[in-house]
């Protein structure tokens, strides 16, 4: 069988698809997965390593119930911390997900087909990790919604509006909302297939529930790519404002190093940047596993390495603007911020980012970098923390010296802290591997579009 | 309709645009006395008009070149535009010869010029080693070598991969890589420079940002109008369909969304922190009668072309597409008037901090419509001749076959 795709002249294009697959070698291999009574040995091990950090996750949230926040160690001047830096960090990881699901959707970008389900479900487990980190800042997350959600009441008391942490729970509860609704509809023909092809009684009867009735006519075709580029149309849109609304919670103050205009797309581009990332991280021991190197091909490698390298040139920019900005605006305290960033207590911390962020990402210029998957992975992983070092650097640098210098001091994590953070991994891993486990991690139904086989019958989709 | 023949012949530019040649070259010929005239009598008004007027087809160029680069890097379906976005690029030259009335109006333009206002200024006085006559002069040097020798570099091996020298595709992408990071941090600084430095004391991290989607904004809406020009007459009557425009509108939209999304940010964050080093950027904009053109600004650049081009019927008809991008046009010309002409409603001296307010009502001068005529017949002149000059599809490009056989989508 001929390859999907000539090859341009001068240039050799990895498919999208490797050669020689079939409607039916698709959906046999993906669908494989979860209706296999062998459920691999390493499968155990990987769900076994999140479970246990979820296991710390739930000590470590029972004493920050009976105990208080005061095991965390923000205390003042550094009120937000670990808190704020992991709730930031979880949801721009969410953002690939988005991203590749909504915006490459409306640009018919075809390579997004065997990605876009698991980073969509990367998107909602990320949101619940960061979700946790803001409910039980609060130390009673019981009384959260009576804190955060403007509700009519006898009392007439109603949040402040003008706060963008108002803002940020109609923006995160949105997306989560948008993020859930897009997953789950862009599951249903998958579920249906899964339905069909069950061996035994329960588990068809179960995605026989969550299929909801799916036949597969063309009426059901028709309303369904009509939603689902609805909901795309719509979760555009959050792409840019979920982020923008996380960066408006420092922006919008007026302390140095949080108050700057160019925040919002910093923000966006730096989410997109670490969301990349973590998809990179997540795709290619995915691949390797399952052997899925003819769906989740070189090409999308490639791409996602370049997408990392346009949205980490744009965060690098903004660094280099906050520092110019600095001296340009001829506020002694601004220039004050830089500097201390530079040289102050925290300066590793600072040139660490800047040597990932800034330096390391250059790398992605080079095909033969691009190449590389085991130096990919290394290097997705280290965007990972780069980018997690650049909210502790913006957080934790502009609070712990600020106007003041009477009221200067130094911020340390303790072992909760560390313990939370980890945790979140810890339910992050074990909510990813139940579902790589127990739900088509590729979109089956549409990676059969991207078929030699489908090519014939109808050229072009949307 | 083949776009595999290795003779561009059949793809020359129609003869009707040596029409709009010399009706652009008459208008800009007309302005040009216009602005003489303004020169003499009121030379004040003369720079800054002529200073409006270069930013406006400064970033059609520049945005062209862009889009451009972005094309060379992503491949994609606007590939039959390319030839457009070259002519643009080409103009540079051209633009870098238009900036010397810049150069020697600086001294009313740039109130940082002035050394004894600087004397008397503790911020300028730390902004000095960056805001100097020579320092200036020097980076508007780099900015036009960069820009220049990467449009001419690009329109050099363009014309040999017309001429079937395939190695070049390669280097194309190398270039537009390093291109595009050139562009953004030129047209940053060129920012900072030419409009920010106006108000001297003002600055805003956001304003790079918002160069770049006015510039993206403007070099969209003018390929669409070129290009349906183009789709009316053999030989792009056959090659431009209506998908084509439609990625050009999707992009319009894309880019009015981005428009506002900045200006909104640096508006809110701006006003809801109200710190003094920044507020009375925006005060001058708020009021004495600047304020409806501000907000003419948010209905006309952000919710009409918003609302219209949301219709998919809508960008997939160039004759109707063509007034939304004309109407973009003329609204970023507004959007650099009121960029720069606000500073300098307080007579004299521009910082609104040190004069009294009352000075500083909205107007309109005569020069500000001379200017633009001037600028833009002669750069459209300049652009056109350019177009003339090679075949109207770029026949050899590696992603022209799927570029043409692209049905837009959605």
């Amino acid at each position: 069988m001929a390859p999907p795709e000539q090859p341009h002249q001068g240039r050799v294009t990895p498919p999208v698809i490797a050669p020689g697959h079939t409607f039916r070698s698709v959906t046999d291999k993906i669908g494989g997965i979860v209706l296999t009574k062998r459920t691999p040995i390493g499968w155990f091990v990987g769900f076994g390593i999140g479970f246990i950090f979820l296991l710390v996750l739930n000590v470590t949230i029972g004493n920050l119930l009976v105990t208080g926040i005061g095991i965390w160690g923000n205390n003042v001047p550094v009120g937000w911390a670990f808190d704020i830096i992991n709730f930031v960090w979880w949801i721009g990881i969410g953002h690939a997900g988005t991203l590749i699901s909504a915006i490459l959707l409306l640009f018919r970008q075809q390579w997004r087909t065997s990605i876009n389900r698991f980073a969509e479900a990367m998107t909602l487990f990320a949101v619940a990790c960061a979700a946790m980190f803001p409910l039980l800042h609060t130390g009673r997350p019981w009384l959260a919604a009576y804190w955060l959600f403007p509700y009519p009441n006898t009392m007439g008391l109603w949040p402040q509006f003008r706060s963008p942490l108002i803002w940020d729970v109609f923006a995160v509860s949105t997306y989560g909302t948008v993020s859930l609704l897009f997953w789950f509809t862009g599951l249903v023909p998958d579920l249906a297939t899964l339905r069909d092809r069950a061996q035994s009684k329960g588990v068809r009867r179960i995605f026989g529930v969550l299929s909801l009735g799916w036949r597969g006519s063309a009426r059901h075709w028709h309303r369904y790519e009509m939603a689902y580029l609805l909901l795309a149309g719509i979760s555009t849109p959050l792409v840019l404002s979920v982020h923008s609304v996380v960066s408006f919670d420092f922006a919008v103050s007026n302390l140095p190093g949080w108050h700057a205009t160019v925040f919002p797309p910093y923000f966006v581009a730096g989410a997109i940047y670490s969301g990349f990332a973590m998809v990179m991280t997540l795709a290619i021991p995915l691949r390797k596993f399952y052997h899925l190197e003819d769906f989740i091909t070189m090409r999308h490698i490639h791409n996602m390495t370049k997408v990392m390298l346009v949205t980490g040139m744009i965060v690098a920019y903004g660094y280099a603007n906050e520092a110019f900005f600095a001296w340009y605006s001829a506020n002694p305290y601004e220039a004050f911020m830089m500097s201390n960033r530079m040289t102050g207590p925290y300066a590793l911390f600072y040139w660490t980012l800047i040597a990932i962020n800034a330096v390391m990402i250059q790398l992605f210029w080079f095909r033969k970098v691009r190449d590389n998957i085991v130096l990919l992975f290394v290097l997705s992983l280290l965007v990972n923390v780069g980018m997690w070092l650049e909210r502790f650097v913006i957080i934790v640098t502009s609070l712990h010296r600020d106007f003041l210098p009477s009221s200067w001091d130094m911020y340390a994590p303790t072992r909760w802290d560390f313990a939370m953070f980890t945790g979140t991994i810890g339910l992050f891993l074990s909510l990813f591997f139940l579902f790589i486990r127990f739900l088509p991690a590729l979109a089956m139904f549409e990676m059969r579009t991207i078929v030699p086989e489908a090519k014939m019958e109808h050229e072009h989709r949307g | 309709m083949t776009a595999q023949t290795h003779d561009g012949a059949h793809l020359a530019a129609p003869r009707d645009i040596d029409g709009l040649r010399s009706r652009a070259l008459i208008a800009g010929v007309v302005g040009l006395v216009g602005c003489g005239l303004g020169f003499v009598f009121d030379r004040d008004h003369f720079f800054r008009s002529w200073l409006i007027a270069y930013l406006l087809v400064l970033g059609i160029a520049l945005g062209s070149m862009a889009l451009l680069m972005i094309q060379h890097l992503s491949g994609g379906a606007w590939g039959v535009f390319r030839r457009v976005f070259e002519a643009s690029s080409r103009t540079l030259p051209l633009l870098a010869l238009m900036f010397l009335p810049i150069v020697l109006g600086m001294g009313t333009l740039y109130s940082w010029t002035h050394a004894e206002h600087v004397a008397a200024d503790a911020i300028l006085q730390h902004k000095a080693p960056y805001l100097n006559v020579p320092f200036f002069l020097i980076r508007a040097l780099i900015y036009f070598a960069g820009w220049i020798g990467i449009a001419w570099t690009m329109s050099r091996w363009s014309r040999r991969q017309d001429e079937g020298d395939m190695s070049v595709n390669k280097r194309l992408q190398y270039l537009a890589g390093g291109g595009l990071v050139f562009y953004a941090l030129a047209s940053t600084f060129a920012g900072i420079d030419w409009i920010m430095s106006i108000n001297p004391h003002w600055f805003s991290t956001l304003f790079g940002f918002i160069m770049v989607a006015g510039h993206g904004l403007s070099a969209l809406s003018f390929t669409i109008v070129v290009s349906t020009f183009l789709s009316r007459r053999a030989p792009m009557e056959n090659i431009l369909k209506p998908s084509h425009f439609h990625d050009l509108g999707k992009l319009s939209l894309a880019f009015v969304m981005l428009w506002a999304y900045f200006n909104f940010s640096q508006y809110m964050l701006v006003y809801a922190a109200n710190l003094a080093e920044e507020i009375p950027y925006f005060i001058t904009r708020i009021s004495h009668g600047w304020q409806y053109v501000a907000l003419f600004l948010v209905v006309f650049q952000f919710i009409v072309p918003f609302l219209l081009l949301l219709s998919r019927d809508l960008k997939r008809m160039p004759h109707r597409l063509i007034w939304v991008s004309f109407a973009l046009l003329a609204v970023r010309y507004i959007d650099l008037f009121l960029l720069v002409s606000p500073e300098f409603a307080s007579t004299g001296a521009n910082l609104h901090m040190v004069t009294g307010a009352h000075e500083s009502h909205f107007y309109v001068h005569w020069l500000d419509l001379a200017a633009p005529l001037a600028v833009g017949g002669l750069w459209l002149w300049m652009f056109f001749t350019q177009l003339a000059q090679r075949p109207l599809v770029a026949f050899a490009d590696p992603y022209l076959r799927e570029a043409m056989e692209s049905t837009g989508g959605h």
